[in-house]
């Protein structure tokens, strides 16, 4: 994008003369109809669930979607939806029956059968080449499904799948009707989007490429999770997406009153935002914190004494006094307090600059070259971290980082480019050696998904690498990790995943600064506005007060 | 006749050769870059996939063929209208781009108008007020609006006129805006900055035949300053101004990227920004190409109106030629063409010739 950063300065422009918000904060009996119109910061790319972890492409799939579970975004319990009640599961946790709700419908109006459901997670499960569609990161270990009879389907795994019942409640596992399904990677990307097929409160009725998705509300909606109080069709008549990369633009046509919703509110504006009146909304992510990881297999890093002095240089409290507000919580763990398999381990991170220079001093890097920065053998203690750009102020959290760290003679320099380049870089050993990061899944899966060698790998620990000698692999994080997925049991699912904390973090292979939200922003007129679990929008129960 | 055909047929084979030439320098250029958009979109750590199914993407989106092979497959795609697929989202590059090009289309047009119309008023003001006397300063501050025009960033105007007029004035909207609302803060910002190179060249050829000869003679058999602006000045200085407008073209290609990302409409410009990000190449692509295309269509038009504007450059040798023969005196040539001139009344100036330019611009 082109990253036209006035936002800051142009808030400050008209919020001296934009009229408040004065709606009537009127909660009480929802309303019924309307057309909700939301602002996101970027057009969607795919609308094929296992890829809609995108920000925008979630926010559209999780209202148009409906799933076999639904995970309360509160206590992050497994509750029914399409299947009538939780799934039955063997002791070793390999194979998973399901039993359908019945009289379902997709809006291109065939039904909801177990055929249909076995070939959405045939897809999902397996994905396919030849259309370039990813497998789900999600779905591990899946083998095959089995129609068992006219309501109930069995998946099989090769090896233990726990997350597997969590899975199919996420938006990533949202079904899609069989026209959907044959659907190749164009199919689903922009220009298609009338194509798609789903059983969820909202179908797709017009697109825009580039700029608009409208979706409208479906009026033989009758499956809602039965856990909800709201049933039958959503109060909304319909949500139109709209897309505008300028930050300004978004947040001024919300406060103007041209747009109900704004997902993406800085930090520094939010009392700007309240100021004017609007509602603002931070909701958890429920996954892994926003942290740094240290690539262990570097050369420069490899030393526990470094990642440790670096631990203990930097300032995580005045990152998030500067930078953030008391949305944006400092880290007690790796996870959010929220997040399955949270273990609190506050006391891991204290900021000592002197026992940082201690311990980098015990390491060999005692000499300092004329810039200042610590040298061994003749080399520099210099070491380069991505830009997160999904991630707020990423830039600003490195640039204060790059302060502290210079205090102890370490130089940090940030990798600058844009979101294709950060992404590429980020595979080099080379090129960036401490990784910043964060994903959201709210189930112990989370850990594998973001550790692992095998998914997103933010170590790259993969032992196939050839930039760095063998030795340097640690075994120990994916032995614990696979560990944890291969847990049956829920509760000892928890102390699996405690173990990997605890490693992570005796390694000091991992620094996290907060508990990261997604920050939204309405007008008062705009009710009963959720989340799921990781802070996507549910549109389900909103409502606009007014609207008749 | 007024176009010579094998002028023309010149004029056109350079401009396949000029098309031919940018799509192969845009190809090899995006291939130098590290990393391809297939590596940037799938190698994505959030995707989770390992390095064997992104090994299996690459073989099927033909990624890891040569890359000989690869120019040969999408020079012929181009030529016959296939311009490959998106590797961000999948979709079909000609679809995304027949979604943009009426909106860039349209911006473009209009925003090109409202210039040329700006460029026109700021320099008739700036060239019809006294250029001496206590009243002289509203000349020299009309004679600095293009410097300034031209030292406005794009997308602060953009912005600026969307909080003015949208959101403090609430005289447009943004959010869904009927199709001539949408257009005219756009507009505004595409011109401004595009009117100042046009409205610079305008007033100083609306000086200089001011200062010549048969303005000084004419004005002297009684003419207003009225009639000579409308009945000699404008005559020949259209012609450099047709010269620059031809040049404008990049610049109002790169003032849509802008203006397209700030007012979130869907163009060619904001599919470049996003393919840019996204390294997006077959979208890059087929845009140099496009934006190519339309240069060159333009300057051809602009080189094949000058013989219609200007009859000295009507020869059946080219422009370059008939131009030389005017800076030579050639006798013959020159009574010729002022017997032509007369016809179609255009004052000549054998001294200073605003042509001069013109014919240097048409020889490229």
């Amino acid at each position: 994008m082109l990253g036209l950063g006035l936002g800051i300065g142009s808030i400050a422009l008209f919020s001296a003369c934009t009229p408040t918000d004065t709606s009537p904060l009127a909660d009480g009996r929802p309303e019924q109809g309307g057309v909700l119109t939301y602002f996101e910061p970027q057009t969607w790319t795919l609308l094929y669930p296992p890829s809609v972890g995108f920000y925008p492409n979630g926010g559209i799939m999780n209202n148009i979607s409906a799933r076999l579970l639904w995970q309360d975004p509160k206590t992050l319990e497994l509750h029914p939806w399409l299947a009538i009640e939780l799934p039955e599961t063997n002791a070793d946790a390999t194979s998973y029956t399901f039993t359908l709700r019945r009289g379902v419908t997709y809006s291109d109006g065939t039904p909801l059968t177990p055929e249909n459901v076995a070939k959405n997670f045939d897809l999902f499960g397996k994905g396919d080449e030849s259309r370039t569609l990813p497998v789900s990161e999600q779905i591990s270990n899946y083998e095959r499904s089995e129609v068992l009879d006219d309501r109930r389907v069995r998946f099989h795994f090769s090896a233990p799948s726990p997350g597997f019942a969590q899975a199919t409640s996420t938006m990533n596992a949202g079904l899609l009707s069989d026209s959907t399904l044959d659907l190749d990677a164009e199919g689903f990307g922009p220009g298609g989007a009338k194509q798609i097929h789903t059983c969820g409160p909202f179908y797709i009725t017009d697109e825009t490429i580039g700029t608009k998705l409208s979706v409208r509300v479906r009026e033989d909606y009758d499956w809602a999770p039965p856990h909800l109080k709201h049933q039958g069709r959503a109060h909304l008549d319909g949500i139109d997406y709209l897309t505008n990369n300028e930050y300004s633009v978004r947040i001024g046509a919300v406060l103007s009153g041209q747009a109900d919703g704004v997902r993406d509110v800085q930090a520094p504006d939010e009392s700007r935002v309240t100021e004017q009146g609007l509602r603002l909304y931070a909701k958890a992510t429920n996954g892994i914190n926003n942290s740094i990881n240290f690539r262990f297999r570097h050369d420069l890093l490899a030393d526990i004494d470094v990642r440790r002095a670096l631990i203990a240089a930097i300032d995580r409290q005045e990152i998030v006094d500067k930078l953030f507000t008391p949305n944006y919580p400092l880290a007690t763990g790796l996870l959010a307090k929220g997040a399955m398999g949270y273990k609190d381990q506050s006391g891991s991170w204290v900021y000592d600059p002197d026992e940082a220079g201690r311990l980098l001093d015990k390491a060999g890097w005692t000499e300092r070259n004329s810039a200042g920065y610590r040298v061994k053998d003749g080399r520099p203690l210099a070491l380069t971290v991505n830009i997160a750009l999904p991630q707020p102020r990423s830039n600003e959290v490195q640039t204060l980082i790059q302060q502290q760290l210079r205090r102890v003679g370490v130089r940090l320099s940030i990798n600058p480019g844009d979101q294709s380049k950060q992404t590429l870089d980020a595979l080099e050993l080379d090129t960036v050696q401490i990784y910043h990061s964060m994903v959201a899944r709210a189930d112990f899966d989370n850990l594998r998904s973001n550790y692992s060698s095998v998914n997103r790998d933010v170590f790259l620990n993969g032992p196939d690498r050839t930039d760095a000698d063998d030795g340097s692999v640690d075994p120990k994080v994916d032995e614990l990790l696979d560990a944890l997925a291969a847990e049956p049991d829920a509760k000892k699912r928890q102390s699996a995943a405690e173990k990997v904390q605890d490693y992570l973090v005796d390694r000091a292979y991992v620094l996290p600064f907060f508990e990261e939200p997604q920050v939204f922003a309405f007008r008062r007129r705009v009710h009963g506005f959720a989340t799921e679990p990781v802070g996507r929008p549910d549109f389900y129960g909103t409502w606009l007060a007014g609207e008749k | 006749m007024i176009l010579d055909i094998r002028y023309l047929a010149l004029r056109l084979g350079q401009a396949i050769l000029v098309l031919l030439l940018a799509f192969t320098a845009a190809f090899i250029l995006l291939s130098l870059i590290p990393g391809d958009g297939v590596t940037a979109r799938f190698a994505d750590p959030a995707l989770g996939l390992s390095p064997d199914q992104i090994a299996d993407i690459r073989e099927a989106t033909g990624a890891d063929d040569s890359w000989a092979s690869r120019y040969l497959l999408s020079l012929t795609g181009f030529l016959t209208g296939d311009f490959g697929y998106s590797v961000q989202t999948g979709a079909a590059v000609s679809t995304i781009i027949a979604a943009a090009l009426p909106s860039t289309a349209v911006l473009a047009a209009s925003g090109f108008v409202t210039a040329v119309v700006l460029a026109v008023i700021i320099a008739v003001l700036a060239t019809s007020g006294p250029t001496a006397g206590p009243l002289s300063w509203i000349r020299r501050i009309l004679d600095s609006v293009p410097s300034l025009f031209i030292s406005i960033p794009v997308f602060w105007l953009g912005i600026l006129l969307i909080q003015v007029f949208s959101f403090q004035l609430g005289f447009v909207s943004v959010v869904e805006p009927g199709p001539a609302e949408a257009l005219v803060l756009p507009t505004l910002t595409v011109a401004v900055p595009l009117s100042a190179p046009i409205a610079q060249v305008l007033i100083r050829s609306i000086t200089e035949v001011q200062a010549s000869g048969f303005v000084k003679v004419t004005t002297a058999k009684g003419a207003s300053q009225s009639w000579l602006l409308v009945h000699t000045v404008a005559r020949n200085a259209v012609l450099p101004g047709l010269t620059i407008i031809g040049l404008v073209f990049g610049e109002l290609v790169a003032g849509a990227v802008v203006t397209e990302t700030v007012f979130g409409r869907n163009g060619i410009g904001l599919i470049t920004a996003q393919a840019v990000t996204h390294r997006d190449n077959p979208i890059l692509l087929a845009v140099v190409v496009i934006a190519t295309f339309g240069y060159v269509i333009i300057n051809l038009v602009v080189d094949l109106l000058y013989p219609v504007i200007d009859v000295r450059l009507r020869t059946k040798r080219s422009a370059a030629s008939a131009n030389k023969a005017l800076r030579n005196h050639d006798e013959p040539t020159r009574r010729a063409l002022t017997a032509s001139a007369a016809s179609v009344g255009v004052d000549l100036d054998w001294a200073q010739t605003p042509g001069d330019t013109t014919a240097k611009g048409s020889e490229s």
